[in-house]
């Protein structure tokens, strides 16, 4: 068996040391000035990749994060689990019932915050792809329905944090800004499901029809019969197997099961990791110890881990195009904010608390980041329009919470 | 045409209680007999007349079983009248419900029934999902009935609610109940994963526990505006998923009927393959179950 060599093993934990004892002093620097954990972990990560101390020291920077060899590779493998472990918990964050049972008014404001923001960046990216300073080649459809998405895309953990903070989580308006991001979020990534598998088929064929249908019978079967098998077997694995080693090997088990099957269909491991995560989180038998040991595992050891990587490999100085920020910023706030302020006008409510929502909509926070990481990594967008996507989820995650406050002067009605 | 509307006038702003017309589903089932003597106990306990309701071809066969059954329990043709009628079962009993401005519709209801049945949709939970008036399903109906000992209410923050305790309290006055024990769940999704990397533990309770207490300040509040009779209402609030873990507690305490307002609207199949609040009770039976249906909405 192929083994990594001593210093290839001693440079590897040296390097995942250095991205978690670091990060979490960033993250814990960041939350005394109210700022998401995860803009603390890219900002390590901006830090100790070329932008900063690569450039300064790129020996030391090449010896440490290689882009090349075994450590590289195990890296990457360690970056791709973290992928999968974040969309497994963000899928298990999804409560489809919460979208039912806001009815209308949800899917008002979901429909128009997501449609909206994703055909202006269709749009945009299909017509004048030069403004996304793109030229045309045959994955062009890709790209435009990739963007749209990401126009579209909001950030479930982020809105949630902003609710609670601003008091307001658990009203009617708190309700439907949850119920229409969780929508959201399960329409883009299956949007971006599909696109990852056009760029792994080039297109649309044969080939990517019988990967939609394979899909789409996967996600209505586990959706459905799945789900409940899930259920009726928790109460047994968490009762009969040891605590919680039973119920997190289960469910891990199940996360990677699922993601090794949506990728041989030619879908990327996310999305079955995800589809696994809405159905074992949906199940009222999961001991809310048992999710909260789940998340604690992925957002302390493999968010960080995958935040941290994302500034390793980019060079956000080189790469930083003002103008490309601008009109990314621009493209995705103003249709955002427009698109769900104006499903929660025509759902019912007044002009001031639907604008409320739409910011409250516009937080992209790791949703976007996961989704450009992944969107770059797979050779859809170039590092330009994959460090203007970051800032853009930065910059939104902060200003969601102050400019719902501005609007509504805390007075919700 | 005009007798409808007059039906429908009658019905529309009808308070849920007094229950002054009550009517049994029969189904001539093994439980039939039990259902009738519970219907017999309730018709006496809110002195209201009796409809049974068969739906299904009347012989002369069934006549003369129900017949002597309901001479048994003392049913006489002052007190009770026996509607049969052909027709699809959910559609026809709620029609005669409705015709017969029935305040409570008395089922019998299996606590958990196989996966197919659920999801396909069986009479009884049918009718619970879209009766107009309010429905009682029994789970275990006895041939010698027994009064009700505990009693568990939901409390949720919604406009029907009130109506649901005012009416659980009309029935544990009848049954001579000192008290009542109502329910709020806190669903709060979403939240271990907004605050599991960003907050120290103590926050994060803190956080869960606030949201409860605000819950638990609002229901208190809601109860000391109602007028109680005399009975105590002892409020209980949860962090959990709403409909299921009122079920589970009812279950815990051994409770002999859960109280719990009408949905909102029509559930359909998609209710029942993302449940959520009544179809995580109608899909497994905590106890008899009481939902009322406030016609004032």
């Amino acid at each position: 068996m192929q083994t990594l060599s001593h210093e290839d093993v001693v440079v590897l934990f040296a390097s995942i040391s250095i991205m978690l004892l670091a990060s979490r002093m960033f993250a814990e620097l960041g939350r005394r000035i109210k700022l998401p954990v995860v803009m603390g972990e890219m900002i390590l990560g901006i830090i100790l990749g070329p932008s900063l101390f690569g450039y300064f020291f790129p020996e030391i920077f090449n010896k440490l994060f290689p882009e090349t060899g075994n450590v590289a590779i195990s890296l990457n493998a360690i970056t791709q689990i973290s992928v999968v472990m974040l969309l497994f918990v963000a899928g298990m964050e999804m409560q489809l019932p919460v979208v039912l049972k806001q009815g209308r008014l949800a899917l008002f404001t979901s429909m128009t915050s997501f449609a909206i923001p994703f055909t202006v960046g269709f749009w945009l990216a299909w017509i004048k792809p030069e403004f996304l300073q793109v030229e045309r080649t045959d994955t062009h459809l890709i790209f435009s329905v990739f963007f749209g998405t990401a126009m579209g895309i909001s950030a479930l953990p982020v809105i949630a944090r902003i609710l609670m903070d601003m008091n307001i989580y658990r009203t009617k308006i708190g309700m439907l800004i949850m119920a229409s991001a969780m929508f959201i979020d399960l329409i883009g990534w299956l949007i971006f499901s599909v696109v990852l598998a056009m760029m792994d088929h080039r297109g649309v064929g044969v080939g990517l029809g019988l990967t939609l249908l394979y899909v789409i019978s996967f996600g209505v079967i586990m959706l459905t019969i799945g789900r409940k098998l899930l259920s009726r077997s928790l109460p047994f694995i968490q009762t009969k197997l040891s605590w919680p080693g039973g119920v997190l090997a289960f469910s891990l088990g199940l996360c990677f099961l699922c993601a090794a099957f949506t990728q041989v269909m030619g879908v990327h491991a996310i999305l079955g990791a995800f589809i696994m995560g809405i159905a074992l989180g949906d199940s009222v038998h999961l001991h809310e110890k048992a999710r909260e040991i789940i998340h604690q595992f992925v957002t302390n050891i493999f968010a960080p881990l995958f935040f941290v990587s994302i500034g390793l490999h980019v060079n956000f100085i080189t790469n930083f195009n003002l103008q490309l920020v601008l009109i990314v910023l621009a493209i995705a706030c103003i249709a955002k904010i427009s698109g769900a302020s104006l499903g929660a006008f025509l759902g019912g409510l007044n002009k001031r608390s639907a604008l409320a929502v739409g910011f409250g909509m516009n937080a992209r926070g790791a949703m976007e980041i996961l989704l450009g990481t992944i969107a770059y990594k797979a050779g859809i967008i170039h590092a330009d329009l994959f460090v203007a996507l970051i800032i853009l989820a930065l910059l939104t995650s902060i200003s969601s919470a102050p400019l719902m406050r501005w609007v509504t002067k805390n007075n919700w009605g | 045409m005009i007798l409808l509307i007059i039906l429908l006038a009658m019905i529309k702003g009808k308070p849920s209680f007094p229950f002054e017309t009550i009517a049994l589903a029969v189904a001539f089932s093994p439980r039939l007999e039990a259902l009738i003597s519970e219907t017999k106990r309730f018709a006496s306990l809110f002195s209201a007349k009796v409809v049974f309701i068969h739906v299904g071809k009347r012989t002369a066969e069934k006549e003369l079983h129900l017949q002597n059954i309901l001479s048994h329990y003392g049913f006489t043709g002052d007190n009770s009248t026996t509607e049969w009628e052909d027709g699809e079962s959910v559609e026809t009993i709620l029609s005669i419900c409705k015709r017969n401005v029935v305040d409570l519709l008395i089922i019998g209801a299996v606590e958990k029934e196989n996966m197919l049945k659920y999801f396909l949709g069986s009479v009884s939970r049918e009718i619970s999902r879209r009766a107009k008036c309010s429905v009682l399903m029994l789970t275990e109906p006895k041939l010698n009935p027994v009064p009700f000992q505990r009693m568990v209410v939901n409390g949720h923050d919604h406009s029907k609610t009130i109506h649901s305790i005012e009416t659980a309290i009309y029935f544990a006055e009848k049954e001579n109940l000192d008290e009542i024990i109502v329910v709020d769940e806190v669903d709060i999704p979403a939240v271990s994963m907004s605050i599991a990397d960003d907050s120290p533990e103590p926050e994060v309770t803190q956080i869960k526990e606030a949201m409860v207490a605000d819950e638990s300040s609002r229901l208190t509040n809601l109860l000391s505006i109602i007028t109680t009779n005399g009975i105590r209402l002892k409020a209980k609030t949860f962090a959990g998923r709403r409909g299921f873990t009122i079920g589970q507690y009812a279950q815990e305490m051994n409770a002999d009927i859960l109280v719990v307002n009408s949905p909102d609207h029509h559930m359909n199949i998609f209710d029942r393959i993302f449940t959520h609040d009544l179809e995580y009770m109608l899909a497994d039976l905590p106890c008899n179950m009481l939902i009322v249906h406030s016609r004032v909405f």
